[in-house]
């Protein structure tokens, strides 16, 4: 990294000339970034999206079809003769072979239809637009408190490593890596519903339009990530504060630390939080479920393991997509930021 | 360059060299304090989880007189207090993390194993073979990783062992990635070069000089991520994809825990403890491991 970075005015400096327009015009700059690799970076791994979205459907498929239980006996109850099974699995189409369900199920996919669930009959379609909207808005909500906490205490950290503010701040971040998120959604509930007097109530109205409603579950999803971000921002900034030239040579030509830590060190590690930030998503989404399932709230968490209980493979399948395919475009935005914010990648190499 | 710089930008003065050893000294034995502690305290958690059960009479997890239920904490012969259907507390915590302990322990086995062997070969062979396996863990590593363990176990049906095979869908492909990314790194190596040079084969290259020099990053690594499979395998319990009923687990108990928690806190915060006091250990012995050995 520092090998390729050349001493020289500060004009080129990498993480200058990003970010100070002189008189950059707008439609030019868009000109460039289409005929820039990045767009060549987001055609591949939008191919390569492809058979990963496949995999992961097919592997729920088999996955839910393993056991011998199905939906039919699912739906219908332990009282249910054999021949209503039977009746019944022969109207939902289960006594068809797995693959030609399989291929039932994606060809109607491709089209845009993603069946009925089995359990209600409704469309899946609908039943994931109602559910997505709560936990998109939890999501959202717990990275924007993520980071209104994490970047402020990283830069505190780094300000002076191994001083006491440092030390606090790294033992509570032990802390937060450590809580499991079950024990830590329970501890708010205790906290804010018991000790404070129900300031937050304890369960959710379900509907997810009331902020007071996501708070909670967000910040359940935000603190143990916040822990994570700032010790990696922490480590990050140290890092440039130490071995990086344009540090080096902004110090020594006389600016404060503090103003180089804030305004050169930061700057260059927002590139490096911005991939950690996609790498983390598929975890984060794993912990939506719980947050919802405890705090009460109809998002896709919810809807997710009553589909697991019902052995609703179409809703389950939907879901699963959808989560799948969320990962998959988040990381893909931040491919295409992470080449829009550094241009020693626009310029360079076409990522690998 | 690199002191000077150093020194520079941390604007450490030179202080009289006997300070700066007082210090140095202090720190070491810090550090040393850093692993040896949460060391010693897993370690004793172990014993009372394998051990303890085998020299003195705990009583049984799963059978409990109605006469004793909801007893509350420090209750002679119950310490930690009974379920609501006089199951002893101390006894499911034991039996608990004995299950969770195994549970970790092998599921970061499989994954060092299974994952260290895909990703050296990945990241050794490269070309096609590389490409395909790393398309099929992104697979894995693009599913939101609780999904996938809650299809996997439901798919199965719940047991113990299942619930190793589910975790290990997710500790598979994070040891890969970086067994890969290491393997990486030192292929070009002046001395994997030279052993290539004089034709040494293959698989003596990987297993002699690439997986030696992989394993402090690879052990640090799943020591770190014992926690989050010990946190996945709690929250599992608890939504009840878990540990089947009866049997006692620290997930389980927690989600009983909420059940009384108007009424009672014990339930709820016994387990919790030794949930988070576990991780937390874990998480130091494998920072200050990692610093030790200078791998990130």
């Amino acid at each position: 990294m520092s090998a390729s970075v050349t001493l020289g005015p500060p004009e080129r400096i990498p993480g200058h000339s990003g970010t100070e327009p002189d008189g950059r015009p707008g439609g030019a700059y868009v000109r460039r970034l289409a005929r820039s690799p990045a767009l060549r970076l987001a055609g591949r791994r939008l191919l390569i999206a492809i058979p990963v979205l496949w995999g992961v459907t097919f592997l729920t498929f088999v996955v839910e079809n393993a056991l011998p239980g199905d939906a039919a006996q699912a739906l219908l109850g332990a009282n249910a003769t054999p021949a209503e099974i039977r009746a019944e699995s022969i109207k939902l189409h289960l006594n068809q072979p797995l693959l030609i369900r399989y291929w039932d199920w994606l060809w109607a996919a491709l089209h845009g239809n993603l069946g009925n669930s089995l359990y209600s009959g409704q469309p899946v379609g609908p039943i994931i637009a109602q559910r997505l909207p709560v936990t998109i808005d939890l999501v959202v909500y717990a990275l924007v408190v993520t980071l209104v906490i994490s970047i402020p205490l990283a830069v505190l950290c780094a300000r002076r490593p191994g001083g006491i503010i440092d030390r606090t701040i790294m033992a509570l971040c032990m802390a937060g890596l450590s809580i499991a998120p079950i024990v830590l959604a329970l501890l708010l509930l205790q906290v804010f519903s018991g000790y404070l007097h129900n300031l937050l109530p304890a369960l959710a109205s379900g509907t997810g339009n009331d902020p007071r409603d996501l708070t909670m579950p967000a910040l359940t999803l935000a603190l143990p990530l916040a822990a994570f971000y700032i010790r990696f921002l922490r480590a990050d900034l140290i890092e440039q504060m130490q071995s990086e030239d344009y540090t080096v040579t902004a110090l020594a030509k006389g600016l404060s630390r503090w103003r180089v830590l804030t305004r050169h060190a930061l700057r260059n590690s927002f590139i490096g939080l911005l991939t950690v930030i996609g790498l983390n998503l598929a975890t984060l989404i794993g912990v939506t479920v719980i947050a919802e399932s405890i705090f009460g709230l109809a998002g896709m968490g919810n809807e997710l393991l009553q589909a697991i209980q019902h052995r609703d493979v179409p809703l389950l399948e939907g879901i699963v997509l959808v989560f799948a395919g969320f990962v998959v475009l988040v990381n893909l935005a931040t491919d295409l930021l992470y080449s829009v914010l550094d241009p020693r990648i626009r310029h360079g190499r076409s990522g690998s | 360059m690199a002191a000077p710089v150093a020194s520079l930008a941390l604007g450490v003065p030179d202080a009289d060299p006997a300070a700066t050893q007082r210090r140095s000294r202090t720190r070491g034995l810090l550090r040393t304090l850093e692993i040896t502690v949460p060391g010693a305290i897993l370690l004793v958690l172990l014993f009372f989880c394998f051990i303890w059960p085998l020299v003195y009479p705990v009583p049984s997890p799963t059978y409990g007189s109605v006469l004793d239920a909801s007893l509350p904490l420090w209750s002679p012969g119950h310490i930690f207090g009974t379920t609501n259907v006089g199951y002893d507390n101390m006894a499911r915590i034991l039996y608990g993390g004995r299950t969770t302990f195994e549970v970790a322990a092998a599921v970061q086995v499989i994954g060092l194993v299974v994952g260290g062997l895909l990703g050296v070969v990945a990241g050794y062979a490269g070309g096609i073979v590389e490409a395909v396996l790393m398309r099929v863990l992104d697979i894995f590593i693009a599913f939101p990783s609780l999904v996938l363990i809650l299809a996997i176990v439901d798919g199965l049906g719940q047991s113990e062992l299942h619930v190793i095979w589910a975790l290990s869908a997710f500790s598979i492909p994070a040891v890969a990635r970086v067994a890969r990314a290491g393997t990486l790194r030192l292929r070009d190596q002046p001395f994997v070069v030279a052993a290539r040079l004089s034709s040494v084969k293959a698989w003596r290259i990987i297993s002699g000089h690439i997986v030696p020099n992989l394993m402090p990053q690879l052990f640090t690594f799943s020591l770190l991520g014992t926690g989050i499979v010990i946190i996945l395998e709690s929250g599992l319990d608890f939504l009840g994809y878990g540990i089947p009923d009866p049997a006692p687990s620290w997930g389980g108990m927690i989600a009983y825990g909420q059940t009384v928690m108007s009424v009672a806190l014990s339930p709820l915060v016994v387990p919790s403890l030794f949930l988070f006091g576990t991780v937390v250990c874990l998480n130091l012995v494998g920072d200050g491991l990692r610093n030790r050995w200078g791998v990130r």
